[in-house]
């Protein structure tokens, strides 16, 4: 028998634990993953782990592992970025743990590049594969020299209308132009409607139409960013929607495909939603709306400015910090990304919105569609709007934040308390403020 | 010596799981709200330290005026909605608890269901109440020309308040009940020899005796009004009205896992724990003032 009593025993844990949650009082700091040497491939098999929500991902993964034996595929699901799936990440890889494959927003990209978490895919020969993917889609995971993700899925805008209320009632076209948009929401809100609805705390709707205008917000510059919020195209935008604002020519009460958005649209009393191109296995939930809706092409700046359309949403497979076989990870999501058999089920199985692949957009993509009204607008509008994307824009490393300062100045200029050109020359202002806060070396466009 | 280690032992499983996922997060997010991260290079990929900031994080959420507005809102929020929550639930006990009340049990049950809901569930519940061209509600209000937004941005606090009365007031009422069934027979019998009239047994004999009851409700009504969550952050998708920072919570949650900003994330909380301490205290500040001023 020893001597040691319980309570010593105790005592003893009970001042480990609080020793070493002392210890532990500061945020885990990231391990140098991008400095030290690769790792190279392995010659035994190896089983990857993949976090995602996507639905029924597990049968796109089944396909691969199928077909060759030296790498499997395992996918654990999680919850949506927001709704936890990133904290769960994080998390996981400042705990020294986490899955080989996550899955982030790519505008998240470098928020968890900047958090280290993620592997720069460039190191493992990734760059090679560039010439793969659309442009437009690559573009928007790359930081300076680094391509931090395998693009997977994204969303060019462009205009879903309900043809019948719209052509047949009101004898409208869809607007081609923002001056047309802006001559037809006038009109349909004379007749008791509304062409479209906006979420004005949704800062990432008016980040979509800077995009397109030629706006970069974010400019990479040796060690630092430019931000540049003022220039003129931002300025186009933020006039033209401000004018929007001030007729109240358009609903602001509730966001577009969100429960009483669906309610107006069934109703034909809400008209159209600009958004991502994966809006529209959404908007074919409208109730009774089948055959009656089509598709047209993003308005677009007349006079020959800015581009065809820009990107709402997208999603893109990481390598995070702590996998011991990036070289495989990149093999296997090259694979599923670029490989029309791949593109194939993530559209089967789980809903992609739009292949980031160049020149595939998956066969299901290829037929008319019996809700739109019959037409082939996969083809006829959604792949010019992903060819005509502004290439310059780059993601900050804290587009949450951005987004959240862009939401409350809109929610802010919707209810007409201040204008969106003085809000977006107020947000560069607080913004590079918080990236210097943050460690960055950031400073306002001359 | 085995009868004095023996509370230890009994007590052991329970300490060592309330060190572990009480007190060792308390003091980790004591150290975190204390620290920032310094970061090197575009993507931080020069290297990260972590450094000791000493207040920096406190004076950065009190500068924040998305932070020190929700904290107002909830103020504004708790000063109506937890007064009309306890008076109706007061109202409510009394009523229960007076000799000639139909059904007490029966009553009693009802008005405590809402409680057994779970918050996210009475949000979606009630939030198909709010949402125009779903709501019956919103419908007949249309009818006789009252055309009421229950999601527009200065609506949508009190559409809040309103799920939030209707899941607690029950729980409140039933604390208040077990209060008044503590109360002797004897009050209640020299009142009616006295001739006093039942409102004047609830003025002069219920009431004062249930204060202890009252105040543990106010106390955990305030409490739950400062972490108020998951109602807003649900409706968040539907009204515009709700920002990513409209609550306290809200916005220590949003520094935390969307904005990665765990320093800042901790000090909010720390903010609202000590906000909520104080308000306590004022609370019970208050009644005790009032008890010596009789």
């Amino acid at each position: 028998m020893s001597r040691l009593t319980r309570r010593s025993a105790l005592a003893g844990t009970g001042a480990a634990l609080t020793a070493s949650a002392l210890a532990a009082c500061a945020p885990p700091a990231q391990n140098g993953v991008n400095v030290e040497p690769t790792i190279p491939a392995s010659d035994a098999p190896v089983t990857l782990t993949y976090w995602s929500w996507y639905k029924d991902l597990q049968k796109v993964c089944d396909i691969f592992n199928g077909f060759q034996d030296r790498i499997q595929v395992e996918v654990t699901w999680i919850p949506g970025g927001d709704g936890g799936g990133y904290a769960k990440m994080l998390s996981a890889v400042a705990a020294g743990g986490g899955p080989d494959i996550g899955h982030v927003d790519m505008r998240s990209v470098p928020e968890f590049a900047l958090a280290g978490a993620l592997t720069d895919l460039a190191r493992y020969g990734f760059a090679e594969q560039e010439d793969q993917f659309e442009p437009s889609a690559i573009n928007q995971v790359k930081v300076a020299d680094g391509i931090w993700a395998v693009p997977q899925d994204y969303g060019p805008v462009a205009t879903f209308y309900n043809r019948e209320v719209l052509e047949e009632e009101l004898g409208l076209r869809p607007p081609a132009t923002w001056e047309e948009f802006h001559e037809t929401a006038g009109i349909v809100s004379e007749a008791g409607k509304s062409f479209l609805t906006l979420d004005p705390s949704d800062g990432y709707a008016p980040i979509a139409w800077v995009m397109q205008s030629g706006a970069t917000w974010f400019r990479p510059e040796g060690d630092g960013w430019i931000v540049d919020m003022t220039d003129e195209p931002s300025m186009r935008v933020a006039e033209f929607w401000d004018q929007i604002f001030a007729e109240k020519i358009i609903n602001t009460n509730y966001g577009p495909q969100t429960t009483p958005w669906y309610a107006a649209a069934a109703e034909g009393n809400v008209l159209a939603s600009i958004s991502g191109s994966w809006a529209d296995a959404l908007i074919e939930s409208v109730p009774g709306g089948s055959g009656k809706w089509a598709v047209a092409p993003m308005p677009v700046w007349g006079s020959g400015v800015g581009y065809a359309s820009g990107v709402s949403g997208s999603s893109s497979a990481v390598v995070l910090a702590n996998s011991k076989h990036p070289a495989e990870a990149v093999e296997f999501l090259t694979w599923m990304c670029t490989e029309p058999e791949g593109i194939d089920a993530m559209i089967e199985y789980s809903g992609i919105g739009w292949s980031t692949a160049k020149d595939y957009i998956g066969e299901a993509r290829k037929q008319p569609s019996e809700f739109f009204s019959g037409q082939s607008y996969n083809e006829e509008v959604i792949v010019p709007m992903a060819e005509g994307q502004n290439l310059d824009w780059t993601w900050a490393p804290l587009m949450q934040r951005v987004s959240t300062i862009i939401g409350d100045g809109m929610t802010g200029a919707a209810n007409g308390t201040v204008s969106l050109t003085d809000m977006f020359a107020n947000s560069q202002r607080e913004i590079v403020q918080i990236m210097r806060d943050m460690g960055l070396d950031a400073e306002e466009a001359r | 010596m085995r009868s004095r280690s023996a509370p230890w032992v009994l007590l052991a499983p329970f300490l060592v799981v309330f060190i572990g996922t009480m007190i060792v997060p308390i003091v980790m997010a004591i150290g975190y709200s204390f620290s920032s991260v310094e970061r090197s290079g575009l993507l931080g990929e020069g290297g990260l330290t972590n450094s000791f900031a000493g207040f920096e994080n406190y004076v950065k959420a009190l500068s924040n005026a998305n932070f020190v507005e929700s904290i107002g809102r909830m103020v504004l929020f708790g000063i109506v909605q937890v007064t009309v929550m306890i008076v109706a639930a007061t109202v409510l006990a009394l009523l229960l608890e007076t000799a000639n009340a139909k059904w007490p049990g029966f009553f009693r049950a009802t008005y405590f269901l809402p409680y057994g809901i779970p918050g996210v569930i009475a949000t979606i519940l009630w939030s198909f109440l709010y949402i125009p061209g779903l709501s019956p509600i919103v419908d007949v209000l249309g009818w006789v020309g009252l055309e009421i937004d229950f999601l527009g941005p200065n609506m949508v606090l009190w559409s809040i308040a309103n799920i939030v009365t209707w899941t607690y007031t029950g729980y409140n009422m039933l604390i208040i009940i077990a209060q008044l069934k503590a109360i002797p027979g004897e009050l209640y019998e020299a009142a009616k020899i006295d001739g006093a009239s039942g409102f004047k047994v609830a003025m002069a004999i219920q009431l004062p005796l249930i204060r202890p009851a009252l105040m543990l409700t106010i106390i955990f009504s305030i409490i739950g009004t400062l972490q108020l969550f998951a109602e807003p952050r649900l409706m968040q998708t539907m009204s515009a009205g709700i920002t990513s920072e409209y609550t306290p919570n809200m916005s220590a949650y949003a520094f935390a896992f969307q904005y990665n900003d765990v320093g800042m994330a901790a000090a909010q909380a720390v903010i609202i724990a000590v906000s909520a301490f104080l308000l306590s205290a004022v609370a019970l500040g208050i009644s005790s003032w009032t008890e010596k001023r009789r």
